[in-house]
């Protein structure tokens, strides 16, 4: 029973989306009111589902439902294995994704109204929805990858969604590629991993969350923790990826909310989760994961007080928070990481759903206090005058974390894509 | 003379199917006067090619699908074909003399030679380059996507020389690998959209012969399946492409956004799904293959089990400059509005979503269906 319900709640946005594109393909485009009405259906159910799995799991004392849904295919000796898990780190994250994503759906059928991208906003919610619940739900590391890149996709194709300009396209472009570089960690991960014998996470990891063990040894530990570590930071946008969070703020707000305030960022810090026993089995990688956190929790913190626009500023918040979950992971409290990002992302998803609104929220909260609103930031004041002129330009220019990229890495390679492809230098190039 | 096992009927139906999808997606001028006989010496051709159980029957194939660029088309791609097809010729006629053991590398070596040749492997990439600039794109994408040079080496070259294949292979390999990375860092920076086509499709479709030399099952079955990935997943691109300057020249034209989605959406979403789905999109056929591919590679070789991955991660980001460059931004004031997809345009490219969505959701047949020449492969080059 548990199995089946499991199995019905990742499956539902998956055949909603499949189906709904099949309907458009055959030149049947349904009305914005069936869409939302279907989307309500979908994930009312779902969360109907999810509430009876965790009630069904709580009164029978069952501590994790695993599905094993035999090969996917075999070829050789390698074979693709197809399972699923729900424990006590699954749970919360599939219950978080299907409220936060129904009400970002309930949300944006006003929101998207009459634009012409209304339908597929919803297909890549339907889509994206599915992609979530399978990486977090994943009882295999293959299982999870397939979720986690329909993520990055579906995340890259909502940045774009005001695409008649050209800055939303260019940053789904860059967005994209930080996605793929960090993506590469995660493909070598999952090599590692098979070599080390089954990516099934039961085996691999016996025991239950947060008691798990590693059976992984040897330089496997450090190789596939590091690669862990660089596919978690590009989905967070910690350390070197960092840069693309604020970027990625192009897209419609209520998937701004979802992705980046709720579910897609926080994916990075699940997959952390999820192999803890591996990170804190090597303390180099451990304390790599605390410095990347902190070292990203302070650039974000900085560049949050001088965002001139509140979704950058929420993206920084965003990215500050991810920096000291990451730090919370590093430091072996597993516990109080999960209870961090599920408290995140509610509160961030309300901010990201109130943005088009702050100033109005501001004029009541102004007027609520008697026109008198508190200062802040009188910690910084205190500072020295030198110190804080250059803590403002370091936020200005977001740590200089872009202008570096861009010289270490960005213009070297286009310089050498160009000599490469014969293609003439010159203005205009770039997309 | 003719040997119809499964790896020939697989091959003999898929390019049937390929062949169908791209004339019927194929703009009008495409498919008259000289494209028309174009695309039936390609389609007897690789037929005959695919079929064919001797070396002449299959250089008489070879020759076919070459024959209709003899006359007319661009100098470079015209010398590089005839260069293969004479290489493949002395080969074959190598095979024939008394003593062909003595022989053997020199005959393998031009097998190779045509392969590289044939595929558009550094350095040999120019010509293919050239094609996609200059050439009718519906043809080209036929001649590249039968992937003869690929099926010489299952068919021919490897089984009649086992040895010699599994001590050069690793160096073909290696060229491949090179090819793939090589085009995948120029695409980053080429705007022209006939050009990036064609670095993606050499890209891409190196790693075929980068699984082939994996000596591993599962590389070889990833390489067999990505064959069919880049052949339907390129088709689908180039169709769409080809459509979309069939209706307005001014997607040819370097930099800037063209806006096109805005009017023909579903050939946008046509052109996603295929391109997402050759850089391995997951529930895509190309997902299932790369996953193969990588794990066959880095059991083989871990530096080519690092560079499929990065090269790959490459492609998508090409993939994606070019999705946006074409189908976003606002349409420029002189250029027409353009009508969406036609209703066969419609049912090819549906045919060619459907077939890579589903052979990614449901791969085990897939799969299942080149098993056996895989496993004949892997035993050819291990028992050496």
């Amino acid at each position: 029973m548990m199995e089946t319900l499991l199995l019905a709640i990742v499956a539902a946005p998956g055949v909603t989306c499949l189906a709904l594109s099949l309907a458009w393909l055959a030149g049947w485009t349904p009305s914005e009111r069936f869409v939302g009405r279907l989307t309500a259906a979908v994930f009312g159910l779902m969360a109907a589902g999810v509430i009876w799995l965790g009630w069904l799991m709580i009164a029978s004392g069952t501590p994790s439902v695993r599905v094993s849904l035999g090969e996917w295919f075999r070829a050789g000796n390698y074979y693709f294995p197809l399972a699923m898990l729900a424990d006590r780190l699954s749970m919360p994250m599939v219950a978080m994704t299907v409220a936060l994503a129904g009400i970002a759906g309930s949300f944006s059928v006003r929101y998207v109204h009459r634009d012409q991208g209304f339908f597929r906003f919803f297909l890549l919610l339907h889509l994206f929805a599915f992609g979530a619940l399978t990486a977090f739900t994943a009882g295999s590391f293959d299982v999870l990858i397939g979720g986690w890149e329909l993520v990055g996709v579906t995340s890259v194709l909502l940045i774009a969604f005001f695409g008649e300009r050209p800055e939303p396209a260019r940053n789904a472009v860059r967005v994209f590629a930080n996605y793929r570089i960090a993506d590469v960690g995660l493909l070598l991960a999952s090599f590692v991993l098979h070599h080390s014998g089954s990516t099934l996470f039961t085996p691999m990891l016996p025991g239950e969350w947060p008691d798990q063990t590693s059976r992984l040894a040897g330089p496997e530990v450090l190789l596939a923790g590091f690669l862990l570590l660089i596919a978690a930071s590009g989905k967070s946008a910690q350390g070197p990826f960092a840069g693309w969070l604020p970027r990625a703020m192009e897209g419609p707000t209520p998937s701004s909310s979802i992705f980046y305030g709720a579910v897609s960022i926080h994916l990075g810090a699940y997959l952390l989760l999820r192999f803890e026993p591996v990170i804190q089995a090597e303390p180099v990688v451990a304390v790599a994961t605390v410095a990347t956190g902190l070292l990203t929790a302070f650039m974000a913190t900085v560049a949050n007080r001088v965002a001139t626009d509140v979704k950058t500023s929420l993206a920084f918040a965003s990215m500050t928070q991810l920096g000291i979950i990451f730090a919370e992971i590093g430091m072996g409290f597993p516990r109080f990481a999960l209870l961090h990002i599920v408290g995140h992302a509610v509160v961030r998803t309300l901010q990201l759903l109130r943005a088009p609104s702050t100033l109005h929220d501001y004029h009541r909260m102004h007027a609520a206090a008697g026109g008198e609103l508190g200062q802040t930031d009188t910690l910084l004041a205190a500072l020295p005058t030198g110190l804080r002129l250059w803590l403002y330009r370091f936020g200005l220019e977001r740590g200089f974390h872009d202008a570096w990229l861009d010289r270490l890495v960005v213009l070297p390679v286009m310089r050498l894509a160009r000599v490469l492809g014969r293609a003439p230098i010159g203005p205009g190039r770039k997309a | 003379m003719f040997r119809l096992d499964s790896l020939a009927l697989v091959s003999m139906g898929s390019f049937a199917l390929l062949w169908a999808v791209t004339v019927a997606a194929a703009p009008r001028r495409d498919r008259e006067g000289p494209g028309r006989w174009e695309l039936i010496c390609l389609l007897a051709g690789t037929l005959l090619a695919y079929a064919a159980a001797e070396l002449p029957a299959f250089l008489v194939g070879w020759t076919l699908t070459v024959l209709p660029y003899w006359r007319g088309g661009q100098r470079v791609p015209r010398l590089a074909m005839a260069a293969g097809t004479a290489i493949l010729a002395l080969g074959c006629l190598l095979t024939t003399l008394p003593n062909a053991a003595v022989y053997a590398p020199v005959t393998f070596g031009a097998f190779v030679l045509a392969v590289l040749l044939r595929k558009g492997i550094f350095p040999a990439h120019f010509w293919t380059l050239d094609a996609f600039e200059h050439l009718r794109l519906p043809a080209l994408g036929l001649f590249l996507n039968s992937h003869l040079g690929g099926y010489l080496l299952i068919r021919f070259a490897i089984p009649q020389f086992p040895g010699l294949a599994a001590e050069w292979l690793p160096d073909v390999s290696m060229l491949a690998l090179v090819t793939s990375v090589f085009m995948a860092v120029a695409g980053l920076a080429v705007t022209q959209p006939r050009r990036v086509l064609g670095l993606l499709w050499i890209s891409q479709g190196s790693f075929i012969l980068a699984g082939l030399a994996t000596n591993t099952q599962e590389g070889i079955t990833g390489a067999l399946l990505h064959w069919w990935v880049v052949a339907f997943a390129t088709t689908g691109m180039i169709s769409v492409y080809r459509s979309l300057e069939a209706r307005t020249t001014s997607v040819r034209s370097q930099g800037g956004f063209h806006g096109l989605g805005a009017h023909a959406p579903r050939l946008a979403v046509f052109f996603a799904v295929c391109g997402l789905g050759l850089v391995g999109l997951p529930g895509t056929l190309g997902f299932v293959a790369e996953d193969l591919l990588f794990h066959g590679a880095l059991e083989a070789h871990p530096l080519l089990g690092v560079a499929l991955p990065l090269a790959t991660a490459l492609n998508a980001i090409t993939v994606l400059r070019l999705f946006v460059t074409l189908f976003m931004g606002k349409r420029a004031i002189h250029v027409p509005a353009i009508p969406d997809a036609l209703p066969a345009e419609r049912v090819a490219f549906t045919v060619v979503v459907l077939l890579l969505v589903f052979g990614g959701l449901a791969p085990a047949v897939l799969v299942a269906l080149r098993t056996p020449s895989a496993e004949g492969l892997a035993r050819l080059l291990a028992g050496s």
